[in-house]
């Protein structure tokens, strides 16, 4: 999952969301590519639908008013009587084409031999136009004697005409009898159609599409289910993959446990090899160190010197080891409150004489994203310092702060602090700030390497109490 | 003194032993956590010296049948690896203190000295209340037989309301008592350490009379035997 962004969130506009839904749909993503793939096909199917729906439409509809302009035409043919050159259509009686430029029209005239029209006798709705009878339609008419053939043609509104016409000899004259009407309505009722078609296409293809992309969504939850629970191991909010996932992911989900059941195992057996390693030079170290006893004299001191330098040696490089073999474990979470409490009851009676008391706070849900045993020892030195320095107070504070997801630690104490300017001496390996005091120098080095590996940071205040305040950032974690 | 130096490493178990002897010690030694266990089982000794890495059984394992056994001697121990986790668990298992190898010999002895003299300390009855019992000479208390592990204000806090068992205090009261002249007097924190004591013997145990303060109540099938 992606991290939450920096900046403060701008408000979101349609726009935004469509540009958005857009990016997801184009990105390299499965779902992206599961409706891009439906996506295509769909539209093909649906824009092939569109076209054959409104082909058939016109054909059929044209057709049929093609049917009406035909009857027409042979109504005038059966009707009109010619006798003598005289054409008499006073038996062919119709309303509409009675009208000024109603949109219906007849016409019946002789065609000369030129294949001109003459004296033709027409509608009232033709007024002083006529309807022109290209010669190209009079030779498939000629071809067809008494029977309609179809043409396009203007009328005298400049409307687009279906027009009839019906070729016959009479006492071996020619004559033609035509027929016409405005196509005009016809093409429009198809182009509304096509456009309705369109539109409802349009429509379902949309629908469809979202419901191909909630369909892809919510079938391939359990891969975001899986995306979320990797997060969450990364976060150190969990330590396996628990959920249960259908068949086609849960081998890779097994994968994946084992995988980290691995390198938790790994981690356990570098840590086992780091310590038989300490164990087995530090007993060899022990004796010499006791060999050397308090005897003065050049070789004693030197072998105390040595002995000493060779275990800080020892302990810094166990400790890389042990960082190293840190790094490669994730998902580790480890509760604050029972390592503070552990480590403040056993300092406490490890300095019983003193009457030492550790007061610790700590928030009960609150935890460190890291193993148990960096934060014993992270904890432990600091305060083990703290009891070695102070008067009789040690704090140790741990709070959280959620928009870094940091866990902050501070460990006061009421001793007699230190200055400023040797802050930095003090964090130097092995660096012991005074010799008089008991213990196994300020082991400061230790909790800084540790801190730096999990990316943190070590500082130095006065403390409140008095005393020197170390604190320590470390990432956090709070349940809730 | 009689004391028990459990160790592996002959070298140093020669001359631990004769540091001991020279500091006025009588030293028994055993070489493995075996022989470790059987010696301080059956010996009285006033002090153990106990490495944490010993072959047969290790350290942790003979300080928790010892402890179990109901074994309270004193014990020290040492561990090579110098890990805090190491150290916890010995703490869990029952250790007095511990010393990290390598350690000077006069370190050594400093602790051992403060060892056996806090375990000689003055006697004091012993306070029971139901399954609680809290002994003050050895500043130990324990719910139904289990050790408890109670940092030392928590302890005051345990001891004052066993002291005063079946009374009210208020939280004033347990403020004064709690804490020195100049320490953090906020009567909030006794809730927090309340909290934590609940957690630690059972939530039952301590009362909260609305107003008032709290109230350690004891058990009827309380059995008084010390």
């Amino acid at each position: 999952m992606s991290e939450a962004p920096a900046d403060p969130p701008k408000p979101r506009g349609p726009a935004d969301n469509i540009r958005r839904i857009w990016q997801r749909l184009t990105a390299n993503s499965l779902v992206g590519r599961l409706i891009r793939l439906a996506a295509v096909w769909f539209i093909f199917a649906l824009f092939v639908t569109g076209i054959g729906l409104t082909a058939y439409f016109s054909r059929v509809t044209m057709h049929r008013f093609e049917a009406g302009v035909g009857q027409f035409a042979d109504n005038l043919f059966s009707v009109t009587n010619i006798e003598d050159g005289a054409v008499d259509t006073s038996r062919f009686v119709d309303a509409r084409s009675g009208i000024f430029h109603s949109g219906l029209y007849w016409q019946v005239a002789q065609v000369d031999a030129k294949g001109d029209i003459v004296n033709p006798v027409k509608s009232r709705s033709l007024w002083n136009a006529r309807l022109l009878l290209p010669s190209t339609v009079l030779v498939q008419a000629k071809e067809k004697v008494a029977t309609a053939v179809f043409y396009d043609g203007l009328g005298p509104k400049q409307e687009p005409l279906r027009v009839a016409v019906i070729y016959s000899m009479v006492d071996s004259n020619a004559y033609v009898f035509m027929a016409a009407e405005d196509a005009s309505p016809v093409n429009r009722d198809i182009r509304t159609f096509a456009l309705l078609t369109g539109a409802a296409l349009l429509l379902l293809a949309l629908g469809s599409l979202g419901a191909i992309y909630f369909q892809v969504r919510i079938g391939l939850r359990p891969l975001f289910d899986l995306t979320d629970e990797i997060a969450s191991l990364q976060k150190g909010q969990q330590l396996r993959l628990a959920k249960t996932y259908p068949a086609e992911i849960t081998p890779v989900a097994h994968q994946l446990n084992a995988f980290l059941d691995y390198a938790q195992e790994v981690v356990e057996r570098q840590r086992m090899h780091v310590g038989n390693l300490a164990h087995a030079l530090k007993t060899p170290l022990s004796v010499l160190l006791t060999s050397a006893g308090d005897d003065a004299g050049p070789l004693p001191e030197a072998v105390r010197k040595q002995t000493e330098t060779m275990r800080a040696q020892v302990d810094h490089h166990l400790r890389r080891a042990r960082a190293a073999a840190r790094s490669t474990a994730m998902g580790e979470r480890t509760p604050v409150e029972p390592v503070f409490d552990e480590l403040a009851v056993m300092l406490e009676q490890v300095f019983q004489d003193k009457g030492v008391i550790i007061d610790w706070r700590a928030p009960d849900n609150l935890a460190f994203r890291g193993e148990k045993q960096d934060l014993q020892e992270i904890a432990g030195n600091l305060l083990e310092n703290a009891c070695i320095w102070c008067r009789r107070k040690v704090l140790i504070l741990a709070e959280f702060e959620a928009e870094t997801q940091t866990l902050i630690m501070a460990i006061e104490d009421d001793g007699p602090g230190l200055d400023a300017a040797r802050f930095d001496e003090v964090l130097k390996r092995g660096a012991r700030l005074d010799e008089s005091v008991p213990g196994s120098g300020l082991g400061l080095s230790i909790v800084d390497e540790l801190v730096r590996a999990y990316g943190g940071r070590l500082q130095f205040e006065k403390a409140n109490l008095g005393g020197l305040c170390v604190k320590v950032n470390l990432p956090g974690n709070m349940d809730g | 003194m009689r004391i028990l130096l459990a160790e592996d490493d002959p070298d140093l178990s020669r001359q631990l032993k004769a540091s001991l002897s020279d500091a006025g010690y009588v030293v028994d030694h055993a070489p493995d956590g075996e022989e470790a266990h059987f010696l301080g089982d059956t010996e009285p000794y006033d002090c153990i010296i106990l490495d944490l890495g010993l072959p047969k059984i290790d350290g942790v394992s003979v300080l928790e049948r010892w402890r179990r056994e109901g074994k309270m001697t004193p014990v020290l121990i040492l561990t090579a690896r110098g890990a805090w986790s190491d150290k916890v668990s010995g703490f869990d298992a029952g250790a007095d203190d511990y010393l990290t190898k390598p350690f000077h010999t006069e370190e050594l002895l400093a602790r051992l000295r403060a060892l056996v003299r806090r375990a000689a300390g003055h006697a004091q009855p012993l306070l029971v209340c139901g399954g609680l019992r809290l002994d003050p000479r050895a500043a130990r208390a324990s719910v139904n037989g289990e050790p408890l592990r109670l940092t030392s204000l928590e302890y005051r806090l345990l001891h004052y309301l066993m002291m005063h068992q079946n009374r009210v205090i208020s939280r004033t009261e347990l403020v004064e008592h709690l804490y020195d002249q100049d320490f953090d007097r906020d009567s909030n924190t006794i809730e927090v350490f309340m909290g934590r004591l609940r957690k630690k013997i059972g939530n039952d145990r301590i009362e909260t009379v609305r107003g008032l303060g709290y109230r350690l109540k004891p058990l009827h099938d309380e059995v008084g035997e010390l």
